[in-house]
């Protein structure tokens, strides 16, 4: 059957959607990401206009993050005060980054703007993560013990001022660090559409050295905040959420999250990293791909509403 | 009321002198495309006749279905250190978001280039009221009407009016799933050797109802309260499965 996307203006088939939601679902539940950064290009692809993909997976992102998150929450595998705080610095960002969306939008580089950004964000975060997760494998190969996480290990970022003791985390750090990679991913979400776990993930991981079991929950909880706030301030400026659109993509996604968390219980951390890191550079490349391949249809349309 | 009425009607009739020329009347089979949750494009049917028709002569029919003139960007890429990206670009102003043709044959045949031109019809009669552009614009006329045609927005189709007899047409115009809301006009235009003895034009509305309307007006209207909506609505789904989940297990 198909349905009529009020905001979109067009129609689409109701288990294409459902079907796109529940796989990107699937993955936000086994990675503790959101999937956005699938799910946006899949719908521009789809024929969804670009300003409406961006702005209705944030919504999405939001209901599986929140299925996700309460699931992490019953493990004790989230860290509330750390996601509070770069949840703070994240809605700062994205206030900025909606900002920056009006402004490329009329200098008419905005597709160029989120490809490139696409290439350089996933390409660098997906090859850093492969290159770790294959030196994890390998060295547990060799039957070594790895140690992933040294508590009291501490980076010179760690040392800024206003330090903060995050429990859940074992930690006492600064809180520069945490607001400032929450800013930056707040950004992302208003121009790309995604909830930025590939960024925050790794960054608690490498940066913040959050042990593994947390990391999930924590930036799922933030990640609700950024996106809540993205389709907000998506719907007020630029009118661009299609609720109904919202609506199939969740009642997927929110069976699928179910689903992934409970797959990733089955894998190890570094396995699951592995297959992360190989489905962003997968992603990167196509951009990449379709960045410098001369395009069959130079030309491309825009309509001013 | 409905005595002037009939009496006008009758005055109108006595107009008409008994070897009248030719003339057309043409109407649609509705003057309304509601758009509705399962809207997936529709046809609609343009008809008309001709009266008094004359046997001598050639007749033809084109019929014109356009919808909303709005301003159009078209953007060219270019390669610039390996990478292809938008160099030039031209806004055509006030080209319609819908174009719609049928005719009784190639237009080429029915009429000479001026006369299609003066009438402004035929894609490639179809010019933007102005250009923006530190370009050549033509390039990106004819790009824009090739995305058009690709999307089922723009056609012309020789030979698709269908004579049901001698006087009576009839013409299925295809309107997809992604027209814009907004007033169309269906033109009929009657040629007879190449010149235009009598043209009409009816107005078409395109429009959301029901549930799309009210869910389109509200995220207008209100933005805030959408938004919110939104939110909210993301909020329970995301929480409601957690629940039945853990029930399930």
């Amino acid at each position: 059957m198909e349905i009529y996307l009020p905001i979109a203006e067009m129609s689409v088939h109701w288990l294409v959607i459902l079907g796109m939601g529940a796989a990107i679902g699937f993955l936000s539940g086994l990675f503790g990401v959101g999937g956005g950064f699938l799910l946006t290009p899949l719908l521009i692809f789809y024929g969804v206009p670009a300003s409406v993909a961006v702005a209705t997976t944030a919504s999405h992102i939001t209901a599986s993050s929140i299925s996700g998150a309460i699931a992490q929450w019953r493990r004790r595998a989230l860290d509330i005060k750390m996601g509070t705080v770069m949840a703070a610095g994240g809605l700062v960002g994205t206030v900025f980054g909606v900002w920056l969306f009006g402004v490329m939008r009329r200098s008419g580089q905005m597709d160029l703007v989120v490809a490139a950004s696409y290439v350089v964000l996933l390409g660098t975060v997906g090859g850093l993560m492969l290159r770790e997760s294959l030196g994890v494998l390998r060295a547990v190969q060799r039957a070594a013990s790895v140690p992933v996480h040294r508590p009291g290990q501490h980076l010179w970022l760690h040392g800024l001022p206003v330090k903060m003791r995050f429990r859940e985390s074992r930690l006492y750090i600064s809180v520069i660090p945490p607001i400032a990679i929450g800013f930056f991913v707040g950004v992302l979400s208003a121009i790309m559409g995604v909830g930025g776990g590939f960024v925050v993930v790794p960054a608690m991981i490498y940066l913040l050295r959050m042990p593994t079991n947390v990391v999930m929950g924590t930036s799922l909880f933030q990640i609700i905040i950024v996106t809540a706030a993205t389709t907000i301030l998506q719907a007020t400026s630029n009118f661009a959420v299609d609720i109904v659109l919202a609506l199939f993509l969740i009642l997927g996604g929110v069976i699928g999250a179910q689903l992934g968390v409970r797959a990733g219980e089955r894998l190890r951390g570094e396995q699951l990293r592995m297959l992360l890191a190989l489905l962003v550079l997968a992603v990167a490349g196509r951009l990449l791909f379709g960045l410098v391949i001369e395009p069959d249809e130079l030309y491309s349309v825009a309509t001013a509403q | 009321m409905r005595s002037s009425l009939l009496i006008l009607g009758f005055c109108a009739l006595c107009i008409v002198p008994a070897a009248a020329s030719e003339d057309l009347v043409s109407g649609l089979s509705q003057d309304t495309v509601e758009i509705t949750s399962n809207y997936t494009g529709t046809d609609i049917v343009v008809f008309g006749a001709i009266e008094h028709l004359d046997d001598s002569g050639v007749h033809d029919v084109i019929v014109v279905v356009r919808g909303p003139d709005a301003d159009i960007t078209v953007r060219k890429k270019d390669r610039v250190v390996g990478i292809w990206l938008n160099r030039d670009q031209a806004k055509l102003q006030d080209m319609p978001t819908y174009y719609y043709l049928a005719s009784t044959r190639a237009l080429s045949d029915i009429a000479t280039p001026d006369t299609l031109k003066r009438y402004g019809i035929g894609l490639s009669n179809l010019k933007p009221e102005r250009v923006f552009s530190h370009h050549d614009p033509e390039p990106f006329r004819l790009a824009l009407i090739r995305h058009k045609e690709q999307d089922g927005l723009y056609g012309e189709a020789p030979a698709a009016v269908e004579f049901l007899s001698p006087a009576l047409f009839r013409v299925h115009v295809p309107v997809p799933a992604t027209v814009t809301r907004g007033q169309y006009n269906a033109e009929v235009y009657l040629f007879r050797d190449g010149n235009v003895i009598s043209a009409q034009s009816t107005p078409l509305f395109i429009d959301q109802t029901g549930l799309e309307r009210r869910l389109y007006n509200l995220a207008h209207d209100s933005p805030l309260l959408y938004g919110l909506s939104a939110v909210l609505m993301a909020a329970v789904l995301g929480w409601l499965s957690s629940v039945v989940f853990r029930r399930a297990n």
